[in-house]
């Protein structure tokens, strides 16, 4: 029975009472004194509290150059994202450009200029670092040219033409700035040079081919432009039927790439030239009748034809035939893009190699339209090898006496056989704009550190009709001064610098460059054109149309040989394989710990370098996964834990690069054309001691399961279980079914998903010990498996396990306090803060995506800047897990009732979708039969993990497709 | 029936009263040696509670380990003594009279025990009461959908039920025990003896009180091991989805239950020169009890290999059984199966039920199958889940052994107290057992002949 009001207990007395008791009681709290919530009292502009404000700027981690979106919350970057107007990037950004937001926040970040003294580097004011280096530079210059060097990446753009001037400043030749890119395709460059003269890297569309053949090019990985690479393969795997692009990979060893391939040629290591030889040999065959090709490469059909295939087979370590069915497939699918060498393919033949592939693109009728020359800008191409090896022997020398390292660390990327550190040891003043420790700072005499290039200006172009813009998006975090600012402030110091470097703010020059752009454009208004510009990201025009190209019939005929036959193998002796990853890199952001704590998506490994063999290899030396191995070469001896991997051959050791490890192995011999040589062998052995070798995978094997199913081209749908029987009603979802649906046939593992998931949720990082104890926090993990049972048939699949936000969940009827709980929006919801942690949702989740806080997880100055404010960091004690980014599905729907409107199809993206660049992950509403997602879903193609189970989950896979073996 | 010659009265109470006198060096030390466990199990709940179950061994998917293998092990035990008071008292077993006292009290305190762990291993204890649906502002509630919710309320229900027993069926003991002390242990026993004057009247009462005592407990011997067996049956896990779990799991909380019972018995009638109360006739009707539920529950093992054995290569209950018998766990398993159903066969022969010390041994063995057997079950089946990606091991780390053996010390802690303040032996029971004996046509008077005693 309601009761009358007035006849509560509580009068206006008690009520007063109790009020004034719990104010004291609130007062008395310890933390409310020391907690102070202050508004702005001159708000900044723009920025509205609980509001995201987006700039756009350029992503420096490679020479690719994507557009990055930055979204900033109270005036500081929380997550990166592409630019979905660049034409690199289109909206994607890899697992390296999203960590660069980890380097903004590193703690060990210098955070102003540090000089040597002693053996410490101690801070000191930027004036006393600038005068320093003017005088030594100013004395340097008085020796003569050559006193100053400056190594740098390459600086396509302003910061290249102000390190020009500066240089001339410096009474530096041209030759004294060297140009350092670790994983540059050198020996494309240097073919293309030598068959076409034109010193460029051709532009490759994928899109348009209906074969590519990657030759340890790691297109998917790191290779020229990883996203635009992957969206150009997407797009060909998006098609259906003969249309699909087929992949065929060449190589010792199946990389990440590999694994997307429909067909792999194991040739050894160094036998991928023969391997083109081969190719060529019978694209040029008469029988062929390859249409179109130039007159002087037929000419050299004669000397092609005269090759035994005997000998092509024994070079390539693979059967003749196979060359000649990739042959036949070229031929009959065109256009075609050959690719390569990558790193992997690096050895002594690297450019013969890539002068090989260009010929049979050209046979082929792939340049011009695949294969794209004159679209390389050609602004600051990266110095080669001997460039490089010469100027390490000038400062070996004592010729140099300043070197200016400009985010060129030469101690962390060069081979160690190289003796960098020796050389450096010989320079009275190495000068770092590095903005944090490297290999290279820790033998610097100074360190004038360079702002992040988040907060800096800058422009770069990648390519022709691309130029990419960067402009700060937050206020620098430290007192740090852009490199380029330096370089000038300095130069016009210098006797006569003011001729050479007539500005004065680099920031503006930038800007006045882009201005001149506009007006060269032709804008009216070139001031609103360019801040346009700088809000779109950069200046795009179309592509140019492809530069035509004239063979040299000499450099042609030079190429055509088979390659040099391998050297004997002395016992215990294995190839090298140097491979590059795409979380690694050329190892500048592997310290960064998104990049460490998220598992290679092949082996699985984190934290740690490894050494992969064979099955059989490790069967012979009495190998297990996780023992140290020594492995010995020529330029050095490291010891590495042990990966056991089917992907390798049996003649092979495989070791990442991106690390001293790869670095202490790699020769220090270059190719005849002046290329790194990244091939050698070594001698492996037990080291007799485990290592540790933090895994995510239990078993890498389906163990008859068909938990990844394919599809063939003659069972073209996968069987689904019939789960028309059931005991209870399926949850209804009045509004909305929020639903994924990832198409596993364009899903390469690139990882950039997991990073995503990692900036936009607050995902913690724990560090090896957690990684070797399953205490991985990852909310999205790629499962890799290798084929159906231990010694089976190699067949990689990937499967992206996240959430599968079940109809009828299992994690949710066993939870005793409803921590967990279905939405009506087909959410399997978790709530942090009534969880007490029984973890029984995990234990009862057939996916195992649910991760538990075994312990508090603190994020310290910097690191907090970091965090998504719209996401709870967790507590110790709870479960937490996937919630296909909660936060942005309701700042979607509230824009849309904001504006009165349904919610339209792909407004809303969760963060592992937004970055894809194969596109393969697609969110939206299961409810909407139009919806791409509901499209998807209901294709032949779709399955869902485990749906025997009837956990109705609202995640579909679209299953890979195989192409059929023989090439008819 | 028994061959041994009857205990007089007057000998019955001295040999009680004897075990509550001053201890001995021998209980001191065993009560220091429980006291050191607790202390190093309290210790590492207290380094738990600080840092977070990192301290463990736990991770994906293995998130249960030992400690949800100490509640399920410590729940079995508490099985036998509603067991041996309850249903052996509605059935008329007349060789429990003289073990039953222990057995309740080995229930009460395993309860007690039990109930320690899904605390201990929640992600965060200090929110364990939000298990119990208590009204509160924020209008939340627990899920009733959930075993967890489920093991509350039977756990609870069972710890009740088993110290009313306890208790009502310890009262007229108290008041004999009352009426020959003095001082502070008088006003203890006269708390306990809940005014107990035995009157025709209480005696009557008293008897009607614990027949339905027993006829209420006897259903929570079944149901509070089936619902602890929910806990897994009710998931989805190869190797935990089984509807044969609450049978199974009832017979092997009977079995560590009884052996825990024998363990206990033999060394306290040694200790306390009680052979002629417990005689070898009582310990080898136990002992036929522990052969029983031992082939049941070997029966149990068969039928869960032989459900899943046959299926499909691909089938995760195959995989899962036969990762079980021969993958990491194996050892474990094969010791499980030695101890619960290899060496329990050897209590067929009367030899080894009446050598003492060979029972205690076959009886400490089977309590290590058992809780090996929680063990196996929950490990080996949460290490290899349907995705092989996911497969991982598990190995307890020192927090959680200090957390199992501390859990062994607080028990005995709880008994060795118990025993110098309870009789271990009913002594009421046992003299109407006497006057029984005495009377063998029956005559229904003996309530009357007893009280006079007490």
């Amino acid at each position: 029975m309601a009761s009358d009001p007035h006849d509560l207990p509580l009068n206006r007395r008690a009520f007063l009472k109790l009020a004034g008791a719990a104010g004291v009681a609130a007062g008395c709290s310890p933390r409310a004194a020391t907690q102070k919530v202050i508004p702005y009292v001159v708000p900044p502009e723009d920025i509205v509290p609980g509001t995201p404000l987006y700039y756009r700027t350029t992503c420096r981690e490679c020479p690719a150059g994507c557009g990055v979106t930055a979204r900033t919350r109270e005036g500081r970057a929380v997550k990166l994202e592409g630019n979905p107007e660049d034409p690199v990037g289109r909206g994607a950004l890899c697992a390296r450009g999203q960590a660069a937001l980890q380097a903004l926040y590193h703690p060990d970040r210098f955070i102003g200029p540090v000089r040597r003294r002693g053996a410490t580097l101690a801070a000191c004011g930027w004036e006393e670092a600038q005068e320093a280096l003017l005088a030594a530079i100013a004395a340097a210059r008085a020796r003569g040219p050559g006193r100053v060097r400056l190594l740098t990446r390459p600086e396509p753009g302003t910061a290249g033409e102000l390190q020009r001037a500066f240089m001339r400043a410096a009474g530096a030749r041209p030759a004294d700035r060297v140009v350092l890119e670790p994983l540059d395709p050198a020996p494309l460059r240097q073919a293309a040079r030598a068959l076409f003269g034109r010193a460029e890297v051709p532009a490759y569309d994928l899109a348009a081919a209906r074969s590519v053949v990657a030759f340890g090019a790691d297109f998917l990985e790191t290779w020229l432009s990883p996203v635009e690479l992957t969206r150009g393969l997407s797009t060909g795997r998006g098609r259906t039927g003969e249309a699909r692009t087929r992949l065929t990979w060449v190589g010792p060893r199946l990389a990440l790439t590999g694994v997307s391939s429909d067909r792999w040629l194991r040739a050894r290591a160094g036998g991928e030239p023969a391997v083109a030889l081969g190719l060529l040999r019978e694209v040029l065959d008469p029988r062929a009748a390859v249409a179109g090709v130039p007159a002087d490469l037929r000419a050299l059909q004669p000397r092609l034809a005269a090759v035994a295939p005997a000998e092509i087979e024994a070079a390539a370590g693979i059967p003749y035939a196979a060359i000649a069915a990739l042959a036949h497939e070229l031929t009959r699918r065109r256009p075609s893009a050959l690719l390569g060498p990558g790193p992997a393919s690096q050895g002594p033949d690297a450019t013969r190699l890539a002068a090989l592939l260009l010929l049979l693109d050209l046979a082929l009728g792939n340049v011009g339209r695949t294969v794209r020359f004159g679209a390389d800008p050609g602004l600051d191409p990266p110095s080669s090898a001997a460039e490089v090896d010469g100027l390490l022997a000038s400062l070996s020398a004592g010729e140099v006496d300043v070197l200016l390292v400009h985010h060129a660390d030469p101690l962390g990327t060069l081979p160690a056989a190289l003796r960098a550190a020796e050389a450096l040891g010989q320079v009275p003043l190495v000068a770092s704009f590095a903005t944090r420790p490297d290999a290279t700072t820790a033998r610097a005499h100074l360190v004038l550190p360079d702002h992040h290039a988040l907060e800096s200006f800058g422009d770069v172009s990648p390519r022709r009709g691309v130029v990419a813009l960067s402009q700060p998006v937050m206020t620098p975090l430290h007192g740090t001064r852009p490199a380029s600012q330096v370089l000038l402030d300095v130069g016009r110091r210098l006797p006569g610098g003011e001729a050479e470097v007539p500005w004065t703010d680099f920031g503006a020059l930038v800007r006045q460059r882009d201005l001149e752009r506009a007006q060269r454009a032709g804008a009216s208004d070139a001031a609103t054109a360019s801040r346009d510009a700088f809000q779109r990201g950069g200046r795009y025009e179309a592509a140019p149309a492809p530069a035509p190209v004239a063979l040299a019939p000499d450099a042609a005929s030079a190429a055509v040989a088979l390659p040099r036959a391998a050297a004997a193998r002395a016992a215990g002796e294995l190839d090298l394989v140097l491979f590059p990853t795409v979380l690694r890199g050329d190892g500048r952001s592997a310290d960064l710990p998104w990049l460490r704590e998220i598992p290679d998506a092949l082996s699985t490994v984190s934290w740690t370098a490894w050494a992969e063999l064979s099955p059989a290899t490790a069967a012979r030396l009495g190998v297990a996964a996780g023992d140290l191995l020594a492995l010995d070469g020529a330029a050095g001896r490291v010891e590495l834990p042990a990966y056991v991997y089917p992907g390798l051959r049996d003649d092979a050791v495989a070791v990442p690069l991106g690390g001293a490890e790869a670095l202490a192995l790699a020769p220090a011999a270059r190719d005849p054309s002046g290329g790194r040589v990244l091939a050698s062998r070594v001698r492996v052995a037990r080291a007799g001691r485990r290592g540790r070798l933090p895994v995510l995978e239990g078993s890498p094997y389906q163990h008859g399961q068909e938990i990844v199913p394919a599809v063939t081209a003659a069972a073209p749908s996968v069987p689904r279980p019939d789960l028309s029987a059931r005991m209870y009603p399926e949850p209804r979802h009045p509004e909305h079914r929020w639903a994924l649906a990832i198409d596993l046939d364009r899903c390469t593992g690139c990882e950039a998903c997991v990073v995503a998931c990692f900036a936009e949720n607050n995902v913690p990082v724990m560090g090896p010990e957690a990684a070797d104890q399953g205490r991985y926090m990852g909310w999205l993990r790629i499962e890799r498996y290798l084929g159906e049972e231990p010694g089976g048939e190699l067949d990689v699949r990937l499967l992206p396990m996240m959430c599968q936000q079940c109809s009828s969940a299992p994690c949710e009827p066993v939870c005793p306090v409803y921590a967990t709980y279905h939405t009506a929006e087909g959410l399997s919801a978790q709530v942090y803060n009534r969880c007490v942690g029984t973890r029984y949702c995990s234990n009862n989740c057939p996916y195992k995506v649910r991760t538990f806080n075994w312990r508090d997880v603190r994020f310290e100055r910097p690191l907090d800047m970091q965090l998504n404010p719209d996401v709870t960091v967790r507590a110790r004690g709870v479960m937490e897990k996937c919630t296909f980014c909660v936060q942005r599905i309701r700042y979607g729907e509230g824009q849309a009732r904001a504006e009165g409107r349904p919610v339209v199809d792909g407004e809303i993206v969760p963060a592992c979708a937004q970055t894809c660049a194969a596109e393969a992950i697609v969110f939206g509403d299961a409810n909407d039969p139009a919806s791409r997602v509901a499209r998807l879903a209901t294709g032949p193609r779709g399955f869902r993990a485990l749906e025997e189970l009837g956990t109705g989950p609202a995640v579909t896979y679209l299953a890979r497709v195989r192409a059929p073996e023989d090439e008819s | 029936m028994s061959p041994n010659p009857r205990p007089s009265p007057t000998r019955l109470e001295r040999a009680v009263l004897a075990m509550h006198g001053r201890p001995g060096p021998g209980y001191l030390l065993l009560l220091a040696l429980c006291g050191g466990l607790v202390a190093w199990g309290a210790y590492a709940f207290y380094l738990l509670f600080t840092q977070g179950l990192q301290l463990t061994g736990l991770g994906r998917p293995v998130g249960w380990g030992n400690l949800i293998c100490n509640f399920v092990f410590w729940v079995g035990i508490a099985h036998c003594g509603t067991l041996i008071s309850a249903i052996l008292f509605l059935f008329r077993a007349r060789f429990r009279t003289a073990v039953y006292r222990v057995a309740e009290m080995m229930t009460v305190f395993a309860v007690m025990t039990a109930g320690l762990f899904p605390v201990f291993h929640l992600g965060r204890p200090w929110l364990a009461y939000w298990l119990m649906p208590y009204p509160n502002q924020r209008g939340l509630w627990i899920n009733f959908r959930s075993p967890l919710v489920w093991d509350v309320f039977a756990v609870s229900t069972y710890l009740t039920v088993s110290v009313v027993f306890l208790l009502v069926g310890a009262a007229p003991d108290a008041a004999a025990l009352r009426d020959a002390t003095t001082g502070l242990r008088r006003r203890l026993y006269a708390l306990l003896a809940f005014g107990w004057r035995g009157t025709d009247e209480q005696w009557r009462h008293y008897t009607r009180a614990y027949l339905f005592l027993a006829g209420f407990a006897t259903p929570l011997v079944v149901s509070v091991h089936s619902v602890v067996s929910w806990d897994f049956a009710v998931s989805l896990l190869p190797g935990w989805h089984s509807s044969l779990f609450p049978p199974y799991f009832v017979a092997g909380a009977i079995l560590s239950g009884v052996a825990m019972v024998i363990t206990i018995l033999v060394p306290l009638r040694r200790a306390f020169h009680l052979e002629d109360i417990i005689t070898p006739h009582h310990l080898d009707m136990l002992s036929r009890l522990v052969v029983l539920t031992s082939l049941i529950v070997g029966y149990a093992y068969l039928t869960e290999f032989g459900l899943a054995l046959p299926q499909p290569a691909s089938d995760p209950e195959r995989a899962t059984f036969l990762y079980r018998a021969t993958g990491h766990y194996a050892p474990f398993f094969w010791t499980m199966v030695t101890c619960n159903c290899v060496l329990p066969l050897l209590l067929l022969a009367r030899r080894v039920r009446r050598a003492a010390w060979a029972l205690v041994a076959v009886c400490v063995l089977i309590n290590v199958g058992m809780w090996l057997e929680r063990w196996v079950i929950i490990v080996t089946s949460l290490s290899h889940d349907r995705l092989p990606f996911a497969w991982r091991t598990y190995a307890p780390r020192w927090p959680e052994w200090a957390l199992t053996f501390g859990a062994l010390g607080w028990f005995f802690l709880l008994f060795l107290v118990g025993l110098k303040v309870l009789p271990p032996i009913s002594i009421a029971e046992m003299k109407e057992a006497q006057a029984h004996a005495a009377a063998p046509s029956g005559t229904g008077t003996l309530a009357v002949e007893v009280s006079h005693v007490a």
